[in-house]
């Protein structure tokens, strides 16, 4: 009798569980199951130490208690009778189960040594499948996806990605009887963001675009009609886009672009799609220039910038390098320009880690540093280092670009990879945002200048 | 037929004023001559004006810093009233208020210095600024000060400004550009004027400007910029060659089939670098000593230099210890009439009110 229940559950767990949910569900069953045949059994067994697998304080244990049982039992054995095989498996089952948890205690006090001590509070990037707690619409669920697998990377694409996902979610919400839409819709909006926010850190275009939202969501008249409401508030974010993001990117290709002129040879750091977007409108412009493309694991995103560079009618003359080669490069260069994540109040750019060095370098070399960021970028908070706040490259992302002869982490030996950097205001020369070329002191009066004090 | 060029040089030939000033009289006096019947029209005709002034002026960044706030003016102007023609004569009545009022900067400036200047003190300056003069002969009225100034070639204007202020009685001596940096203990302070204040808070001024700063700052003297408000440019340059001055003659060596056929000429057009670079000659072994006219050497030059706000930290190794420890700005104080402002101070003022 108990063979059957022992193999039944067994199929579902092995064929990669079809989804999330379904698959927790089989496994709680089958370990229950399973707990229940293994006290019988041993039992029987006379005095074998009892197993408990139960113990539900490491994650992966079960998991890996299931998979590495089913793959002994999935072993073609000699039929038996029933009341021996039951013995049989049951001792193959109990010893497994055994190596399974050590080897998953072995794994836990790996993944708490690798909590990079000095690092620990960037957060570890969590597992990509995580569950999904509470009323959360689907299109925040695959937006929570591509984040976490970092499918949409980048300040402004992940602005606008969030920003489109909320009108899909005002649309499609309904203000319950005896509430209204103003008080109400804030209430299912925060579990979204919560989810988003576990899937990745948030970025700080998009903390200010939220804000914006949740000001104009407080701001919605009780007496309106809720779909005019809810269409207005879509407007609302479509100007949002349109205005901060959209035409602020042109205003800035413009104002870079007449910076660039013919002969200079502009050196970018990793990809920013408003660096992108200079380049090209500086090559179509008619100027001639070139452009050194510096670049640096794990992402290696300055491949794709090279790849939209080099490809089309009238490509632009690049080199592409690693950032090992600056040195040599910089001197070359007449122009760095990169873009950034955040902007701080005393003008520090909070940007893809190695862009601090780049910056740092080209000082040295008298070469301008030139940072393209919209305005809806900037922070009203000051960060002095990139210690205090940061985000760690999940492993998954950084397999991705590892090649297999790459040294494994062990015990003694940890992988750091900070997303961020801060580039100190005084090796920046100016920082290029759709109000026009500003010195980094001058950033803090920018908020102020655009009537924004909330920004 | 209404030429703005003439209107500008007309304003211009008057002493006390400057450039962005005349500008801004040209402007008006174009908008007294325009049949524009709109605003749309009138700031067209602005737009057009100021861009065939610049074409025909010289000094192109000055001209451009007066353009732009009169046109940023009038674009910004509120207009309440009934018909376009009054608003017209309105505009203009600003225009020439503006410029009436300008005049009076300079001695705000003036006044504003004047705390700096103490008795007894050897003032650097550079050049013939008229700012710097009001400033230097107002404080000669109460206080006893001496005055190098450079020559300030190719123009030699510096020459201009010795024989000013000796005639008033103020010692002066013009020492060579290339004595900067032998006189510098000797000076208390450092006071320039200024063609432009740009939006990072730098300076442009005429050439020179930028390696006495630069000098000043090694001898931990104070650099004062004299600077008018209307003076304020939103302009980034990001190096020397990023002005709107610089152009394809400045600094160019002469193409050696140049060189060749004007020594064939005995005038011969060259650069002073001719004679020092080992030019590939390209077969010819003959080699012609040439002369250089002065002439040769202002084309190949340029006017105005740009002072940034903030020493590089690359200059030298010793300048990154000294970054360490102090402020790197280049430029200790703006003086201007809307009060003095540290460079940062500067590019603020100037942020708040162009991005606004």
């Amino acid at each position: 009798m108990p063979v059957p229940t022992m193999v039944d559950p067994e199929p579902s767990v092995g064929n990669t569980a079809p989804s999330q949910q379904a698959a927790k569900k089989v496994m709680t069953k089958a370990e229950r199951r399973e707990l229940q045949e293994k006290q019988r059994a041993a039992k029987a067994a006379l005095k074998q130490s009892q197993p408990q697998p139960g113990k539900p304080n490491q994650p992966q244990q079960p998991k890996q208690q299931q998979q590495q049982q089913g793959g002994g039992q999935a072993k073609p054995k000699p039929p038996q009778t029933p009341q021996k095989k039951t013995f049989l498996t049951e001792s193959t089952a109990a010893k497994q189960d055994r190596a399974a948890k050590e080897a998953a205690a072995e794994e836990a006090a790996a993944i708490q040594s690798h909590g990079l001590r000095i690092f620990s509070h960037f957060g570890q990037p969590k597992p990509i499948g995580h569950t999904v707690k509470g009323d959360i619409h689907p299109t925040i669920i695959r937006l929570g996806l591509l984040f976490s697998e970092f499918k949409i990377c980048g300040a402004n694409a992940r602005c606008i990605a969030t920003l489109t996902a909320f009108k899909q979610v005002i649309q499609d919400y309904t203000t319950p009887a005896q509430n209204t839409i103003s008080r109400h819709l804030m209430t299912h909006i925060s579990p979204q963001i919560t989810h988003l926010v576990s899937a990745r850190p948030m970025s700080v275009s998009m903390g200010n675009a939220i804000r914006e939202l949740k000001l104009e969501i407080s701001a919605i008249d009780i007496d309106m009609v809720e779909q005019d409401a809810k269409d207005a508030l879509c407007t609302k974010i479509d100007n949002y886009i349109r205005d901060r993001i959209i035409i602020a990117d042109q205003v800035i290709q413009e104002l870079a672009g007449k910076k660039i002129k013919d002969g200079d040879v502009v050196l970018t750091y990793a990809k920013s799609s408003v660096v992108q977007k200079v380049l090209l409108q500086a090559q179509e412009d008619g100027k001639k220039f070139s452009v050194v493309v510096v670049d640096s694991k794990p992402l290696l995103e300055g491949k794709s910038l090279l790849r939209s560079l080099t490809s089309g009618a009238n490509s632009i003359p690049c080199t592409y390098a690693l950032l090992p080669a600056l040195p040599s490069l910089l001197t070359e260069a007449t122009m760095v320009l990169v873009g950034a994540h955040a902007l701080y109040s005393n003008g520090a750019v909070y940007s893809r880690a190695g862009t601090a060095m780049v910056a740092m370098m080209a000082k040295m070399h008298s070469v301008p540093v030139v940072v393209c960021c919209e305005t809806y970028k900037f922070s009203e908070g000051v960060m002095v280092d990139g210690f205090s706040k940061n985000e760690l490259v999940p492993l998954s992302i950084t397999q991705r670009n590892s090649s297999p002869k790459d040294i494994a982490p062990t015990q003694n030996l940890e992988r750091l990879n900070p997303l961020y950097d801060l580039t100190p205001p005084r090796y920046i020369t100016a920082v290029v945002t759709e109000v026009g070329l500003i010195p980094p002191s001058s950033i803090s009066s920018i908020p102020l200048a655009l009537g924004k004090t909330s920004m | 037929m209404f030429s703005i060029y003439d209107a500008f040089k007309r304003k211009i030939a008057d002493e006390e004023i400057s450039t962005p000033l005349a500008a801004i009289l040209a402007l008006t006096e174009l908008i007294e001559n325009s049949d524009a019947g709109t605003m749309f029209e009138l700031v067209k005709a602005l737009n057009d004006g100021a861009e065939a002034l610049k074409k025909q002026a010289s000094n192109t960044i000055s001209v451009n810093a007066g353009c732009e706030l009169f046109i940023a003016f009038v674009t910004l102007f509120p207009h309440d009233s009934d018909n376009f023609t009054d608003l017209k004569k309105e505009l203009i009545r600003q225009g020439q208020n503006y410029a009436a009022e300008a005049l009076t900067y300079r001695k705000k400036i003036a006044e504003l210095a004047f705390g700096f200047i103490k008795d007894g003190s050897v003032i650097l300056t550079h050049s013939y600024s008229r700012v710097v003069m009001q400033t230097l002969l107002l404080a000669h009225k109460r206080k006893r000060f001496s005055v190098f100034v450079t020559e300030a070639r190719p123009r030699g204007l510096g020459i201009k400004t010795a024989e000013a202020l000796t005639a008033a009685g103020v010692p002066s001596t013009v020492i060579l550009d290339s004595a900067v940096a032998y006189v510098m203990d000797k000076v208390d302070f450092v006071l320039v004027g200024s063609e432009a204040v740009v939006e990072s808070g730098g300076l442009v001024n005429a050439v020179g400007s930028n390696q006495i700063a630069i000098i000043a700052r090694a001898a931990n003297k104070p650099f004062y910029a004299l600077a008018e408000s209307y003076k304020f440019h939103r302009l980034f340059p990001l190096s020397q060659y990023d002005l709107p001055s610089h152009n394809s003659k400045i600094l160019s060596f002469p193409s050696i089939l140049h060189a060749n056929s004007s020594s064939m000429n005995t005038s011969s057009p060259s650069s002073p670098s001719q004679n020092e670079s080992n030019y590939p000659t390209g077969g010819q072994p003959e080699r012609v000593p040439l002369r250089i006219t002065q002439e040769q050497i202002s084309k190949n030059n340029p006017d105005v230099d740009y002072t940034r706000s903030l020493l590089l930290a690359s200059t030298a190794p010793e300048m990154t210890v000294l970054i360490l420890r102090r402020r790197p700005d280049l430029i200790s104080l703006v003086f201007s009439d809307v009060g003095s402002l540290t460079p940062e101070g500067v590019s603020q003022y100037l942020v708040g009110m162009f991005a606004g």
